[in-house]
């Protein structure tokens, strides 16, 4: 274990004596950082609104950078601070560091249910941090995650390329597999340290996990709360191509871990289902067709300047319809699901292959990734209420015999 | 005068016989010391794949290198490079090795003084030349990568530019090396590589007239006099979250 962590439990175990046992930790994510009462305050109203006599029983851990930082209680809540072993974030998401932190405090106080809490966590809705507790509580589910209704402009990312693909090869069929809010019972939590520790031990601690992969790989039960909408943190300084490098680089490393694991035919995992589907929020400014006209420019302007390189990654029939797309008019401009899967299961082919640099192979997904949002807009203004992102999820499960294929025989397989 | 001219061609007939008495048996050496440092190279060569296919070299290197050798090796296959550097190894071997007995059986030293540097420099110009084009070519798919994603118009310009300038780079860097062209090199280096950067700077300079422009009068903006109020630049709504 990192002497980041061992500081971790030492400042736990001096706690320990000031807060004593607690079956609930709430952890809160970097952004809460030194935090003042002020600043708190607002989250923890709705953690008390959200656990109600459980309250008692929780200890919400804050980060801070003062080692010398005391527990105290605020309104009947415990306050235990900890000092996270990295404070750098440059992506809003749980990070090594946020499980080990979280499992280390869960060891301290012997609890049996942990929740991470991302940035803006006050936004959520009460009633889905007591579902997540009650998954973990009453339901032993050992991974909570939540199912935000946002707007179908937001959370791009995860629609296209992490919730199916995360669905197709592991089986979960969770919306937000790197959702920023989770809860976990103890064994997930340690589960998830464990597997943190080898990216801290190589110096990573910012380092991406996905613990819906984690839980399926271990066999737990994995549960989803219909968690009603969320505002989003602020988004970062951090451009597109670094962000989809960082995420689709973090998600292809962990296919490529498991792959003894997904390459069995297997039942699709079993999700608990808790609360009712919330309404995704409509009150957003349409996306204005410039947007997406310089969408679909992106786009063209990739495949002029970069079809070599695709051509390294994809076969032909794939950059055949690329062609097409390329010389389509953004009135029928179309990436069809087909297409964009075998886009994708290519380059994670490619990413395990290393046909090219990853780096590179990752900045040339951009501008096939910006062609997706393209499409996905396009069909929100026809259709708002089609739900796209079921159907293309169902395209990757249909087509992941294609992925297990290649992975096999990357040579013997090409068509 | 018959017998003087017989004389001299025999003389001479006799010295070409003896001249290429003592000359085959050094090529001879030189080609038997090529074949067969070239097949002890091919074995080694074999064995070193088969030990490192069997103990999963490429796997590892992998796990431990995300990005590292297996990205400049040929097919991606550490094992592969090993291999082949070693069979390469063992022909330059060869080579040296049978260039020092044809000096030995033709009787001079002066080949070998001349060839054993020359041999040395190359090979190190060899290796200049493949960093070169491999840098050459990384280095310029990351700029074509990072100029495209963005947006810019002229990204296959600023790639070739790029590319170009680390070609004559390594060029100029080789034949210095290999002590050729002299002066020349230096001069043509000179004018090719200054040429390029003007010549990309043409193209970004123009192609970017209006960025620049943009920026400049942005600047001016912000010297304005801080009593004269700025005009608010209304922001474009972002709806888009992609992550």
């Amino acid at each position: 274990m990192s002497t980041a962590t061992s500081t971790i439990a030492d400042v736990e175990a001096q706690h320990m004596s000031q807060v004593g046992s607690a079956p609930i930790v709430l952890c809160l994510g970097p952004s809460f950082e030194n935090a003042s009462t002020d600043q708190l305050a607002p989250l923890l109203a709705l953690l008390r609104d959200a656990l109600g006599e459980m309250a008692a029983d929780a200890v919400v851990a804050y980060p801070v950078s003062d080692p010398q930082a005391a527990s105290w209680q605020h309104d009947g809540m415990a306050l235990q601070p900890f000092l996270p072993s990295a404070h750098l974030q440059t992506i809003s998401v749980q990070t090594a560091t946020s499980y080990i932190g979280l499992h280390e405090v869960m060891r301290a106080h012997e609890s049996i249910c942990g929740i991470l809490l991302g940035a803006e966590a006050q936004t959520l809705a009460p009633h889905t941090v007591r579902l997540m507790v009650e998954a973990v509580l009453d339901h032993n589910a050992d991974l909570a995650l939540p199912n935000y209704a946002l707007h179908p402009n937001e959370a791009l990312l995860n629609a296209a390329l992490l919730a199916p693909l995360s669905r197709a090869i592991f089986g979960v069929r969770a919306h937000f597999p790197l959702a920023l809010d989770l809860a976990l019972s103890m064994r997930m939590a340690e589960r998830m340290a464990v597997a943190a520790q080898k990216f801290t031990a190589a110096g990573q601690p910012e380092a991406i996990q996905w613990p819906a992969a984690e839980a399926a790989a271990a066999g737990y039960t994995v549960a989803e709360v219909e968690a009603g909408p969320r505002e989003l943190p602020p988004p970062s300084d951090v451009d597109l191509a670094t962000v989809l490098n960082s995420v689709a680089t973090s998600l292809f490393a962990d296919i490529e871990a498991k792959a003894s694991y997904w390459q069995r035919t297997r039942p699709a995992a079993t999700l608990l289902h808790m609360g009712d589907a919330a309404q995704a929020p409509s009150d957003n400014d349409p996306v204005a067709q410039d947007e997406i006209d310089g969408l679909i420019e992106s786009f063209r302007l990739g495949y002029t300047n970069l079809h070599e390189i695709w051509a390294l990654v994809l076969p032909p029939h794939t950059l055949l319809g690329l062609k097409r797309l390329s010389a389509a008019p953004a009135e029928t401009f179309r990436m069809t699901d087909a297409l964009w899967v075998r886009i994708v299961f290519d380059f994670v082919l490619a990413h395990r292959l290393r046909t090219i640099n990853r780096g590179h192979l990752l900045g040339a997904l951009t501008p096939l990734y910006l062609a997706w949002v393209a499409t996905h807009l396009l069909q929100m203004q026809i259709a708002p209420l089609v739900d796209t992102i079921d159907p293309l999820a169902r395209a990757f499960e249909a087509d992941k015999p294609y992925l297990v294929s290649r992975w096999r025989w990357p040579d013997r397989f090409n068509p | 005068m018959f017998s003087q001219t017989k004389d001299a061609l025999f003389d001479s007939f006799g010295r070409v016989l003896t001249q290429l008495a003592r000359f085959l048996p050094g090529v001879l050496a030189l080609v038997l010391a090529v074949v067969l440092l070239t097949l002890l190279g091919a074995a080694l060569s074999w064995a070193l794949r088969r030990i490192l296919t069997r103990i999963r070299f490429d796997e590892r290197v992998g796990q431990q290198n995300s990005a590292g050798v297996a990205d400049w090796s040929p097919s991606h296959s550490p094992t592969l490079l090993i291999g082949r550097v070693a069979f390469w190894g063992c022909v330059l071997l060869g080579v040296v090795v049978g260039v020092s007995a044809y000096d030995a059986a033709y009787g001079t030293s002066d080949i070998a003084t001349f060839m054993l540097p020359y041999i040395t420099h190359s090979v190190g110009a060899l290796i200049i030349f493949l960093v070169g084009t491999l840098l050459a070519r990384y280095l310029s798919r990351s700029v074509l990568i990072s100029a495209v994603n963005a947006k810019l118009q002229y990204a296959r310009a600023l790639s070739l530019g790029v590319k170009w300038l680390v070609l004559v780079f390594t060029g100029a860097m080789v034949l210095d090396h290999l002590s050729v062209g002299g002066l020349i090199v230096e001069l043509g280096f000179g004018i090719l590589f200054g040429g390029i950067v003007l010549a990309l700077a043409l193209a970004v300079g123009l192609g970017s007239r209006d960025l620049v422009a943009r920026s400049i009068e942005r600047t001016t903006d912000r010297t304005a006099p801080i009593d004269k109020p700025l005009a608010a630049v209304p922001e474009a709504p972002r709806t888009l979250r992609h992550f």
